[in-house]
């Protein structure tokens, strides 16, 4: 039986650099990444190495990954895992990194960002129909819609503070870093007002209802996305 | 087209490698040999670069049958691209061998 744990992961949009230098800091205590794992990583036991890892982000076609693959390799980066389009790779410390220039790491949150936003836009815009058709319906209609209108907004928050991250990234890269700063916290604050004064003025008597039911989504929907996400991965590693 | 911009040191280098067929390992390792080491090109640059010059039609797929080692080479487009970067890089050598020069004199 393999001795394996779990560490939880700072969200890769987020803390990428520093999920990388902890991933090596467990590697050199012998513990070393096998897997994404909800929120994380799982890690094996063996014997401790000075390791580094890099993350990248590409969509790729199933034709396109072994000659992808295959560049690393020849640089002395070997795959570690991937799921959906983050690849994850290790390699002996003091090897090249992954990028090389400025240009081409623009390219990987480019990547990140454009993913990231499609999602954002269409949680966005049913958010919206879903409180529109809410305030033209009656009835039972109009309780089902009230709920699940509630549940999609608790998304949005998680959702515009990752895409505010991706974009915040890719604007470090190209060196404007107070443009960067100042992104992380606009829309906090923005949300915050929103949501505030949009519970206040409509649902003065509905404030618990509508908390209970955003609790209720904030949990549920990472989890039914890590489950979809798993299943992918294990259908698609069956496949090959 | 944006016949102005310049390309980036990494696109140049490896539009030079591909004035003949080679797959992405072979550019590398001659930029290595040709810079003794002091230019090296990450794998997932290098992917990004060469999926960018597909797109461009500035490179295509020269032989796909071994798909972990693809080889590309520069389209007609490409070298008049390159060829025309090469103009702007040679200037601006020719620059700095002069201004070196004059200081030491």
């Amino acid at each position: 039986m393999r001795q394996t744990k779990y560490i939880t992961s700072g969200g890769l949009a987020f803390a990428e650099e520093q999920d990388m230098g902890k991933l090596r800091r467990y590697s050199l205590k012998g513990w070393h990444v096998r897997d994404f794992k909800f929120m994380g990583y799982t890690l094996e036991k063996g014997e401790s190495r000075d390791y580094i890892y890099s993350i990248d982000y590409r969509p790729l076609n199933e034709d396109e990954k072994e000659e992808y693959l295959e560049f690393f390799s020849s640089s002395g980066w070997s795959h570690v895992t991937s799921e959906a389009n983050i690849h994850l790779f290790r390699a002996n410390s003091g090897t090249n990194p992954i990028y090389s220039d400025q240009d081409t790491t623009v390219e990987k949150y480019k990547n990140l960002n454009s993913s990231m936003k499609n999602v954002s836009i269409s949680l966005f815009l049913s958010t919206i129909i879903l409180w529109t058709i809410f305030s033209l319906s009656t009835g039972t209609l109009k309780v089902i819609l009230f709920f699940v209108a509630a549940i999609l907004s608790s998304f949005v928050l998680p959702i515009a503070c990752t895409l505010a991250a991706t974009y915040s990234n890719k604007w470090k890269v190209k060196g404007k870093k107070g443009t960067a700063i100042l992104l992380r916290v606009v829309p906090f604050v923005i949300f915050l007002i929103t949501v505030i004064g949009f519970l206040s003025v409509f649902f003065p008597d509905n404030v618990i209802r509508i908390i209970t039911s955003m609790a209720i989504g904030g949990i549920a929907f990472p989890t039914a996305i890590w489950g979809m996400m798993s299943l992918y991965h294990i259908v698609g590693r069956k496949r090959n | 087209m944006k016949k102005t911009e310049q390309l980036t040191d990494s696109m140049f280098y490896i539009m030079a490698a591909l004035t003949e067929p080679r797959h992405g390992y072979g550019i590398m390792n001659l930029m290595e040999k040709t810079s003794n080491g002091a230019i090296t090109i990450g794998p997932a640059s290098m992917y990004t670069i060469i999926k960018k010059l597909l797109k461009q039609e500035w490179i295509y797929l020269y032989d796909g049958s071994d798909s972990r080692r693809k080889t590309y080479l520069l389209t007609e487009k490409g070298r008049e691209v390159l060829e025309a970067d090469l103009n702007v890089r040679k200037q601006m050598i020719h620059l700095a061998e002069n201004g070196l020069k004059e200081v030491r004199e």
